[in-house]
């Protein structure tokens, strides 16, 4: 029976570890990304650095960026290619959150619970302003033991589903050339 | 005329109701869809319509809702978004019952019957009290019962649909109990459209100013909301990226 209980109990008090760590993780980086979004004026790029370290730091960037290729065009395009593409989707996904931040009335994030599937965490959130909230998931993984976003979802629009779609189309309009799409992703 | 096509689209939901029972008994709903590449036969057209849309917009309803948006203070903006959607429980209590969701039916016209009561539907009393808002529509109700979502369609002025919802459309124009017997239907259409619109003005706003491609934007949001509508396990179901090294 001991053999039986020990791991148990092994296992309960590793994952209250882990359902403790990522909280902290995103209780931390929350208010972190409200304290960037509360120093912008909306008008000028003062913060923008800000935004950039925010995403390098939290975001799988890679993961999300090739993700939204389909794995064929991965395997048959240069290094220095993806490496572009790379870098492009990291600045135009700073962009969009710096555009966002820009137009959002900034509330309080409140973490409402975590469930954990396939490895992957998905945090389950709500901004509130007031007496409106919007409803915020969260897909985060942990790669290289640090906690990374793969997806964030906003009242039921997954950026991730919703960017692989238009990439999607680029790409099939360009007959699969990734570096015209990085050549489009530059333009927006 | 009217009286016989009313008929004919009760048959029509009766009819679908019964495909919908078995189909539902045969196998699981499984709405989930590959978002990038949903079934878009008419693409060309739907482009053309959706620039025409955009163009509309652009000279006509955009500043309309601006304006709108400037002068109205949050809790007008508020009563009259309470308003049209209060128009819409008696439908969503028609919905339900085909649904087999009595409950939740019943709920709708207790939640009309208590606003219209108190405020013409302009203040939500009923949400305060208990009786949480629950959306669906008879395109809801075909999907849940196993009708697939068919080719996407853009429709003009109205924006994005598929032709299963754009039936449920067509069947609520002709059952909806309220719309129906108010004097000057056009107008409340009207106001409802403008009211829908100014809803989403800043989402419509980020898709011109952040999208690659806007066609591709709108048509896999419209999917991920109707799909969240439809499916229990909706976030979980999305596809997530592979996992790299950073």
């Amino acid at each position: 029976m001991k053999y039986f209980i020990l791991p148990m109990i092994f296992f309960f008090q590793f994952s209250y570890a882990v359902e403790e760590e990522i909280t902290s993780w995103f209780n931390h980086q929350s208010e972190k990304f409200l304290e960037i979004m509360n120093n912008s004026d909306g008008q000028n790029n003062e913060n923008y650095d800000e935004y950039i370290k925010f995403v390098e730091k939290n975001f799988a960037v890679k993961s999300i960026a090739y993700g939204l290729i389909p794995e064929s065009i991965l395997a048959k395009s240069d290094k220095s290619d993806l490496k572009n593409y790379e870098v492009s989707f990291q600045n135009y996904l700073t962009k969009t959150i710096y555009n966002l931040s820009n137009k959002t009335n900034s509330g309080e994030i409140k973490l409402i619970d975590i469930d954990l599937k396939d490895n992957i965490y998905q945090i389950n959130s709500k901004i509130i302003e007031g007496r409106d909230s919007i409803n915020l998931y969260w897909k985060v993984a942990s790669i290289n033991s640090s906690f990374k976003i793969l997806d964030v979802i906003v009242e039921n629009t997954s950026y991730f589903v919703t960017k692989k779609s238009e990439f999607s189309k680029i790409l099939r309009r360009h007959r699969g050339d990734l570096v015209k799409l990085t050549e489009e992703i530059n333009k927006i | 005329m009217n009286k016989y096509l009313k008929v004919i689209v009760l048959y029509l939901v009766i009819f679908l109701g019964l495909i919908n029972i078995s189909s539902a008994e045969e196998n699981e709903v499984k709405p989930s869809v590959q978002y990038d590449e949903i079934y878009d036969p008419i693409e060309p057209i739907n482009r053309a319509i959706l620039g025409f849309n955009f163009f509309i917009d652009d000279i006509a309803i955009r500043p309309v809702i601006k304006t709108y948006k400037f002068i109205a203070p949050d809790p007008v903006e508020k009563g009259v978004s309470n308003f049209f959607g209060n128009l819409r429980e008696p439908i969503r209590a028609i919905a339900f019952v085909f649904q087999g969701e009595f409950l939740k039916s019943l709920n709708s016209a207790g939640r009309f019957t208590v606003n219209t009561l108190t405020s013409l539907g302009t203040f939500d009393l009923a949400s305060r009290v208990g009786m949480t808002k629950n959306e669906t529509d008879i395109g809801l109700t075909l999907a849940k019962g196993g009708v697939s979502s068919g080719p996407y369609l853009v429709l003009p002025i109205i924006g994005p649909s598929n032709l299963r919802d754009f039936s449920g459309d067509v069947v609520e124009f002709f059952i909806d109990p309220v719309s129906n017997n108010l004097p000057n239907r056009e107008y409340v259409s009207i106001g409802d459209g403008l009211n829908a619109r100014a809803e989403v003005d800043e989402e419509i706003d980020l898709i011109r100013e952040s999208s690659s491609d806007r066609y591709e934007m709108l048509k896999s949001i419209y999917y991920q909301n109707r799909n969240s509508q439809i499916e229990e396990d909706f976030v979980q179901n999305l596809p997530t990226p592979k996992i790299y090294i950073e």
